[in-house]
């Protein structure tokens, strides 16, 4: 039995159903995100859980205690809003202060503890400003240092960093991690940004048009994607169709002839297969000397790394490879394909359609 | 030619405006406030000499100061009642879905589709003796209470009319608002009444503001209400003003109390909007 659990929790608009049976456990002191496109019912699930909509069939547990029905202000979870949604009109140590304030915490042993929450999200001198008066990034902490002072069991995250820019998105992932390290807060985290989900948390809850589709930890998720969707959600993934020949104990992968080693899995002759293969598990070397060959058709420089599409004679291939400061082969330059069998992933759709 | 436009245009455009505001009125105040000054004799009238006397014969009088007091007060109390039921009635209006939300937008901004001696009228019969409250009165046991003809009566009737006045600004500002801060006041130990009050209240201040300055205007300067429900006894200042010039005649005198009228309720809004809008403006940007 978790620290928080939800149990067959399900939110149904009128015919719609935003969030249908979702079961889910968390340990205490765990860091998990809820990944998901847009409409698929992850920030509806942290809202149940934070007391904000009512749940139409199913039950939450915290430490033991039915709160299904509890109010927001009685379940004592700290939200860090999207919007932030700071009060305007107080100070930066007035809005830290006001869930202490309703809690009854004397003055001194508030002003205390405020003190302390601001020195650990870095904003020590600037709590006499008011909200407008923070860049984006300072108003988040201010957000965050709101919601762990009342030391709450939960730390519930709405998409926390979408409204910072790429630079400051990526040193808050880090910052948000180190603080909630620090404090060992339960931290549930919403997010349609799989980059965010995967660098900080410990385990990451794919959500698909309201269900949980996989709960995994993050390196698990990348390396063993349970659904096609995630695994073009979750990173970048080459995806091919091709069918299955089996020669005693193992066989291969095929497509349009081109014999292909994969992974072994246990499938009848003829089955016809989804390959996939992550851009980085393939290697570039010069033509001939691969599995596969192919003719660059671009080429992209992102930094750390090459980005090159590749066309080969069973379609388009992404691949990547680190940058290593020598520039790699261009566009227009054959070359070929190689890669460990066990990084081609077969999974097997059905045993129709299968190639003849 | 194409030079000299631009520079004619907004001249044009703003010209409507600026002569049907100095025509009706700058040019009647200037008159009025000259008025004020003439001389007034019970025989022969109009003179054309000046004194202050009018204005003397208002700051030493107690029937003028006494009614001035009245006025205050009732506008006072009228803005207060509009701002405690505004409040919470635009609240509850900026909660409702669509189709609700029309119907009683409709509602509040109806009564102004209705003239006020209108509604004036239809409070004094509701509000006679025989009326319907009193009927309603008796038959529960308590009696006949007078309610025509009080200040009560002319502070309900005032409520009735100003109240859009008020509710339509703070709904306005309420519209403005991050609803999940509200939200983020409950997650945070706050129950629903403490929320409204520590942290939506303040940010729909300057919208009160608004609102109390319309309605302490228009109820300071009431004339239709006072008059059809203060009866002939129980005046405010716009009644006077009028019985000066209509009754007695004296015009001069009429033109003194309202150049007073309007220079007391200048200053009076001027000074709660500089410091209620100053504080709010410090702390909301």
């Amino acid at each position: 039995m978790g620290f928080l659990t939800l149990e067959s929790l399900s939110k149904v608009y009128g015919e719609l159903a935003a969030v249908r049976d979702v079961d889910l456990s968390v340990a205490k002191g765990e860091f998990v995100s809820l990944l998901g496109p847009s409409g698929c019912g992850k920030t509806t699930t942290l809202q149940m859980i934070a007391g904000l909509v009512e749940p139409s069939k199913g039950k939450i547990t915290l430490d033991g205690r039915d709160i299904t029905r509890v109010t927001p202000n009685n379940r004592g979870l700290g939200i860090v809003f999207q919007s932030y949604a700071l009060f305007p009109h107080m100070t930066v140590a007035q809005n830290v202060a006001f869930g202490l304030e309703m809690r009854k915490v004397p003055r001194a042993e508030r002003e205390e503890r405020v003190k302390a929450m601001l020195g650990l999200v870095h904003l020590g001198q600037f709590a006499e400003r008011y909200p407008r008066q923070l860049s984006g990034g300072q108003r988040q902490r201010v957000a965050i240092a709101r919601a762990l002072v009342i030391q709450p069991p939960v730390l519930l995250l709405d998409e926390p960093l979408s409204n910072l820019d790429a630079k400051l998105r990526e040193e808050m992932q880090f910052e948000l991690r180190r603080i909630q390290q620090r404090v060992g807060t339960t931290t549930i985290m919403v997010t349609h940004d799989q980059a965010e989900a995967l660098s900080i948390s410990d385990r990451v809850v794919v959500m698909e048009q309201g269900r949980m589709t996989q709960i995994d930890a993050p390196y698990r998720l990348y390396e063993r994607p349970a659904t096609a969707f995630i695994s073009s959600f979750v990173g970048k993934m080459n995806r091919l169709d091709g069918v299955w020949r089996r020669h005693g104990a193992s066989g291969h992968a095929e497509i349009a002839g081109m014999k292909l080693p994969s992974e072994a899995v246990d499938l009848a002759d003829g089955y016809a297969v989804a390959l996939s293969i992550r851009p980085e598990k393939l290697l570039l070397k010069p033509a001939g000397q691969g599995r596969l060959d192919g003719k660059i058709v671009n080429r992209f420089f992102l930094g750390s790394y090459w980005l090159f599409n590749v066309e080969t004679a069973i379609g388009l291939i992404s691949v990547s490879v680190p940058n290593d400061g020598e520039e790699p082969a261009s566009e227009g330059d054959t070359v070929a394909l190689d890669w460990t069998p066990a990084s081609l992933r077969v999974e097997a759709l059905s045993a129709q359609g299968a190639a003849a | 030619m194409s030079r000299a436009r631009p520079a004619l245009t907004p001249w044009l455009l703003v010209s409507p405006g600026a002569l049907l505001f100095l025509g009706l009125i700058v040019l009647p105040l200037v008159l009025t406030f000259i008025l004020s000054f003439h001389v007034y004799d019970h025989t022969t009238g109009i003179k054309n000499e000046f004194t202050l006397a009018h204005y003397a014969a208002v700051v030493s009088d107690d029937y003028y100061l006494g009614i001035f007091w009245r006025t205050l007060r009732l506008a006072a109390l009228t803005t207060l009642i509009c701002a405690a039921v505004g409040l919470p009635e635009a609240y509850v209006l900026s909660r409702m879905r669509d189709p609700w939300r029309s119907v009683f937008l409709l509602v509040i901004i109806g009564p102004l589709l209705v003239s006020v001696v209108v509604r004036a009228f239809g409070w004094s019969m509701l509000l006679g003796s025989t009326g319907l409250v009193n009927q309603l009165l008796q038959a529960l046991g308590f009696g006949t209470a007078k309610l025509l003809y009080t200040e009560s009566a002319i502070v309900i009737a005032l409520v009735h009319v100003m109240l859009p006045f008020m509710v339509i600004p703070i709904w306005t500002s309420l519209q403005k608002l991050d609803p999940m801060v509200e939200a983020a006041a409950w997650s945070l130990g706050a129950s629903r009444f403490t929320a409204l009050r520590r942290v939506v209240m303040p940010q729909v201040s300057l919208g009160m503001l608004s609102g109390s300055l319309i309605v302490f205007g228009l109820s300071a300067s009431a004339f239709a209400i006072p008059g059809l429900l203060g009866g002939r006894r129980l005046k405010m200042a716009a009644t006077l003003v009028y019985d000066e010039y209509m009754h007695e005649l004296n015009w001069p005198l009429g033109a003194a109390i309202a150049i007073m009228v309007l220079l007391a309720n200048l200053i009076i809004m001027l000074a709660y909007n500089r410091m209620v809008e100053a504080r709010a403006r410090r702390t909301l940007g």
